[in-house]
């Protein structure tokens, strides 16, 4: 929808990434004793950064597509680094999926009292990073927001987070900087391998003077390196144990937002810029990803903590979207930026329900232990049930549309691996349905449940706006659609259209 | 033609004679102290010797810094007036021109090691002002100028014998300083005994690769007159330029006794034995001298070195396409050092033992820069230099930060074992964070400085095709930041013995928001320094 146009002369997208940064220096001045005040001042940066994203949105023109709002600015001449910013049919519907999760995530975190400046800070460093990383057009910059957006985690499991959270912590950082290090090796190629010398990820796209050869060896770094973040198989180890141990508000933006961020890389970085080995590889990466969503949702059908079942039915959507990216056509690719959207408002919901709502009040995440929830805090149930219609794809929810787009995507590249995938539909169904029965419908087993506390207005506002989010999706997908169609719609051209050029 | 020292000279040497004098001046000033055996008169005693050092300190490196031009040039029609004057007359010494005696180079590259080096110098003694006192202040700040002095001509050697008696210079007031921590005595006098029969030996090495190199020098010219200057690097360039000299085995073995000494000075593996037991004995602001200062000369004067006198041994640093030459030598030097360094430092409990393993890994990276010498193109040669220097200029920024971090928790906490500091963010955030920034930036994690300067070397080794240095380079970077990420751990994660708040002196203070700015502008505007350190280019036989 292209509602009205902004003035050019304001550089939207910096102001945009500015936006979660600024309030990390604002609190860092400010004492660790005025809590309030640093909730606040989070809190408000948040929402402001939500109102850009969501201005951009609106603003992006359609009938021009392409990327927009650019911004130029020569960083580093010497080594043809630039700080380029652009944002397209893709990164939009991510920024604003950001903005949403972060808002409600910043609702969510109000209870932090323990150590909340360093919290804060963390937090809102990270989501620098992710909005950084959806605009940057410029290989070297995405990394360096990449890496930015990936550290934070370590102090916020390591320092915030429950269960093994010092191993969770370790493990994550370990298994995304070894992705990073792929990336490196992968970029350096990019850099090199075609005499450009330019790491600007649209001249790069469109001279692709790659020989096939290359493209094969290097696609491999290039795109595993992001696909770990992506939690791809076998690379998803660090994801559950990450999400059990983070706190709430960081599963939300890590399981939400920043595994979109690798899947986002697969697709911008890598098969966008080396379209021959792309196509080498993605067959191979689709029967990987198999294992992802079957696998994954099996797993999840046999957890008795709430947060792994959650946990791996992330792994098994992520999978989803990266076994969409494989499909390398208009509709996969469409599905899996959709599914991105879908996944990320889901799962914030999830995690918002699972690690605030419950195990905070009930101090347990083991389903033999809870049940019957429903009649303590309906609010929660509800809103889970919400969230779990969605994540099996019940029609008139995002999630309905992300994964029916994806089935029709992967029928049309590999109609195998997409009657295989569809397994995991009734798992799905079955295990989000287990995890509603133990959790909300069974016996009260704990008289003491009664007594919880009640729900704060944060949790009402952070949680209703993520599932207003998914309703609306659900009956208008087309406010998305129709932007992401233009997004992905030059990928897909470099993945189909390319003509192998001679030489290097 | 003979070369002559003439009066215009003067002004190119002037940051090593005011080094000089200030070092003079310093050990006379402590005579017009009061020398009593209480507590508070040593205190008094040092920080007069300290205070005069770091003022000195600071006063010279801006002079440098304007002799430089770098940050101002004063205009050719500037009026001529008597303050003017005195700037033109400095800025006329700056980098150009000819060799002095063609055994002292006053180029970009002796000017950028200056900086660096008297800047290290500087704020290594601000970090000292605080430090419990020395029996004799006077001569602890002198032998620390005198080795700077030392540093800057090592940086700036062009002629063997330049270069061997500015090693000695850095090194001899070096192996006092390591033996000089008063509270510790045992374990301070085993780094000192240890760091001197290391770096005897090392310059036994140097000295006799230099004579080996200087014969074959001599006998390549015909009737061996005029082999006076025949220690210049250039000249050596000049005779080892024929077909069967690069063939020649004396010469290689002359090359290969000087990249050994070098290599112990600056602690490559196999050289590096010393470093991790002199590192931890010392005094810890002089650790951070040794690791950083000490370490960027002896790179400055290796990378002369090879590059201006052995530019016919270049050699290729691929696999496939045969082995030979001094780059060859260094990628396997570099992939032992990154390896062998980033595995020893995993299990080190004391930080200052494993910040010496992970200076030693870095070390390795440094020496990436140099495999740029493989490529035949200038332009990967120059991006290999500039490569090279920025590390060095992250580096030194860097480590002096990590390592005066550990100062101030040794000093403040009572150890600097990863058990004292546990819980350091509940007691004082901001040590906490500073020694975070630091401890990332080493990790290479942008946007600090660190990131940047490990990501130039790997473009710089990548584009000349030593690729399998940086894929070492590249998981061993992954398996340095396990380390790194225990000390954050250990910081920020890890509950407190005690959560008494951590106090912060005031110098030490100072320091370490100086080096953590520097540390986060290198990253995020490289540019400040790199339009700088391109002037470097490369430095000769191109």
């Amino acid at each position: 929808m292209h509602l009205f146009d902004l003035p050019t002369t304001v550089p939207w997208l910096s102001l945009t990434w500015l936006s979660t940064l600024v309030p990390c220096l604002i609190i860092a001045v400010l004492p660790s004793s005025q809590r309030n005040a640093i909730r606040w001042t989070g809190t408000a940066f948040s929402f402001l950064s939500l109102g850009f994203s969501l201005l951009l949105f609106f603003a992006y023109d359609h009938e021009q597509g392409g990327f927009q709002f650019a911004e130029f600015l020569p960083w580093i001449p010497q080594l043809n680094i630039n700080y380029i910013l652009g944002a397209d049919g893709i990164s939009l519907p991510m920024m604003v999926l950001n903005g949403f999760i972060i808002s409600s995530g910043a609702l969510i975190s109000f209870n932090i009292e323990n150590r909340a400046k360093e919290y804060w800070i963390l937090l809102l460093l990270l989501t620098t990073g992710v909005y950084g990383v959806f605009v940057s057009l410029d290989l070297f910059l995405f990394f360096v927001f990449y890496e930015l957006a990936v550290l934070p985690m370590y102090l916020l499991i390591g320092v915030f987070g429950s269960t093994r959270r010092t191993y969770g912590a370790m493990k994550l950082t370990l298994f995304l900087m070894a992705g990073s290090a792929l990336a490196i090796v992968g970029m350096l190629a990019v850099y090199f391998g075609n005499g450009l010398q330019t790491f600007n990820m649209l001249e790069l796209a469109n001279h692709v003077l790659y020989s096939r050869p290359f493209q094969i060896a290097f696609f491999f770094p290039l795109f595993m390196g992001f696909a770990v973040l992506a939690g791809m198989f076998p690379f998803h180890t660090w994801s559950p144990t990450g999400h059990v141990a983070a706190p709430t508000a960081v599963s939300m933006l890590h399981a939400g937002v920043l595994m979109k961020l690798g899947a986002y890389g697969c697709l911008r970085a890598a098969m966008w810029i080396m379209p021959d080995g792309a196509r080498w590889w993605l067959p191979i990466i689709a029967i990987l990803t198999i294992m992802n969503v079957v696998y994954g949702a099996t797993i999840a059908m046999a957890q008795k903590d709430f947060k792994f079942v959650i946990g791996y039915s992330s792994v098994s959507h992520m999978g989803l979207v990266v076994m969409a990216l494989a499909s390398a056509n208009q509709i996969g690719l469409t599905g899996a930026v959709l599914q991105m959207f879908a996944h990320g408002i889901m799962t914030g919901l999830f995690f918002a329900v699972v690690g605030r709502m419950i195990y905070e009040r009930t101090h347990t995440r083991q389903f033999p232990e809870l049940g019957g929830l429903f009649k303590v805090l309906p609010f929660a149930a509800v809103m889970f049930i919400l969230g779990g219609l969605s994540s099996m794809g019940m029609p008139g929810l995002a999630g309905f549309w992300a994964e029916f787009t994806i089935f029709i995507g992967v029928w049309q590249s590999y109609p195998l691996i997409a009657v295989i995938a569809a397994i995991s539909i009734p798992i799905t169904a079955a295990y989000i349905l287990r995890a509603v029965i133990q959790v909300f419908f069974d016996e009260v087993k704990n008289p003491e449940f009664f007594k919880l506390p009640k729900m704060t207005w944060q949790e009402y506002t952070g949680a209703t706006m993520l599932a207003a989010i998914l309703i609306l999706v659900g009956i208008y997908p087309a406010i998305l659609t129709e932007m992401i169609d233009i997004g992905v719609a030059p990928v897909v051209q470099q993945l189909h259209g390319v003509t192998n050029i001679a030489g290097f | 033609m003979p070369v002559f020292f003439q009066i215009s000279d003067v002004p190119r040497l002037l940051p090593e004679l005011l080094l000089l004098v200030l070092a003079l001046l310093v050990l006379g000033s402590d005579m017009f102290e009061r020398w009593g055996e209480d507590e508070e008169s040593r205190f008094e005693r040092v920080r007069a010797a300290g205070s005069l050092t770091a003022i000195g300190l600071g006063l010279i490196f801006l002079i440098t810094l304007l002799q430089s031009g770098y940050v101002y040039r004063l205009p050719a029609d500037a009026p001529q007036n008597f303050f003017l004057t005195i700037v033109r007359n400095l800025q006329n010494g700056g980098p150009v021109g000819d060799p002095v005696v063609g055994s002292f180079a006053t180029d970009h590259l002796t000017m950028i090691g200056r900086l660096v080096l008297i800047g290290a110098a500087f704020l290594v003694s601000l970090l000292t002002l605080d430090y419990r006192p020395a029996n004799n202040p006077g001569e602890f700040y002198a032998l620390i100028l005198l080795s700077t002095m030392g540093m800057c001509l090592m940086a700036a050697a062009t002629e063997l014998i330049t270069a061997y008696l500015s090693v000695e210079l850095t090194s001899i007031p070096l192996y006092i300083l390591a033996g000089y921590f008063q509270t510790n005595t045992r374990q301070s006098s085993e780094a000192g005994m240890k760091y001197f029969l290391f770096g005897a030996l090392s310059s036994g090495l140097i000295l006799y690769g230099m004579s080996l190199v200087f014969g074959f020098a001599v006998a390549s010219i015909p009737g061996g007159a005029q082999a006076n200057d025949m220690t210049q690097f250039l000249r050596i360039a000049q005779a080892t330029a024929t077909e069967g000299a690069a063939a020649s085995k004396l010469l290689t073995l002359g090359m290969l006794f000087i990249i050994a000494g070098v290599g112990y000075k600056v602690a490559v593996i196999p050289f590096h034995s010393w470093s991790p037991d002199v590192y931890e004995g010392s005094l810890t602001p002089i650790t951070a001298f040794l690791s950083t200062a000490s370490k960027a000369a002896g790179f400055l004067l290796l990378y002369r070195i090879l590059v201006t006198a052995f530019p016919n041994l270049t050699g290729t640093a691929e696999i496939v396409s045969g082995f030979g030459g001094w780059t060859s030598l260094l990628a396997v030097l570099a992939v032992a050092t990154v390896v062998l360094g980033n595995l020893a430092a995993l299990p080190q409990r004391n930080l200052k033992r494993l910040l010496a393993w992970s200076s030693i890994a870095h070390a390795g990276f440094v020496i990436m820069a140099l495999m740029a010498w493989a490529s035949p193109y200038a332009s990967t040669r120059s991006m290999g230099t500039s490569a090279l220097i920025y590390y060095l200029v992250v580096y030194t920024v860097t480590n002096i930060g990590a390592f005066g971090a550990l100062a101030v928790a040794s000093m403040t906490v009572g150890g600097d074992t990863m058990e004292h500091l546990r819980g350091l963010a509940r007691r004082n955030l901001g040590l906490a964070t500073l020694l975070a920034i630091f401890v990332l930036s080493l990790a290479g994690i942008p946007p600090m400085g660190g990131f940047l300067a490990k990501f130039y070397i790997f473009m710089a080794a990548w584009q000349s095709g030593a690729w399998w240095v940086v894929m070492t380079g590249v998981v061993t970077t992954m398996i340095g930041l396990y380390y790194y990420l225990l000390i954050l751990k250990a910081t920020f994660i890890e509950e407190p013995a005690s959560t008494e708040p951590v106090p912060m002196p005031t110098w030490m203070n100072a320091t370490l928001i100086t080096s953590a700015v520097l540390v986060l502008l290198l990253g995020v505007f490289p540019n400040l320094v790199l339009t700088t350190i391109d002037q470097v280019k490369v430095v000769a036989g191109m």
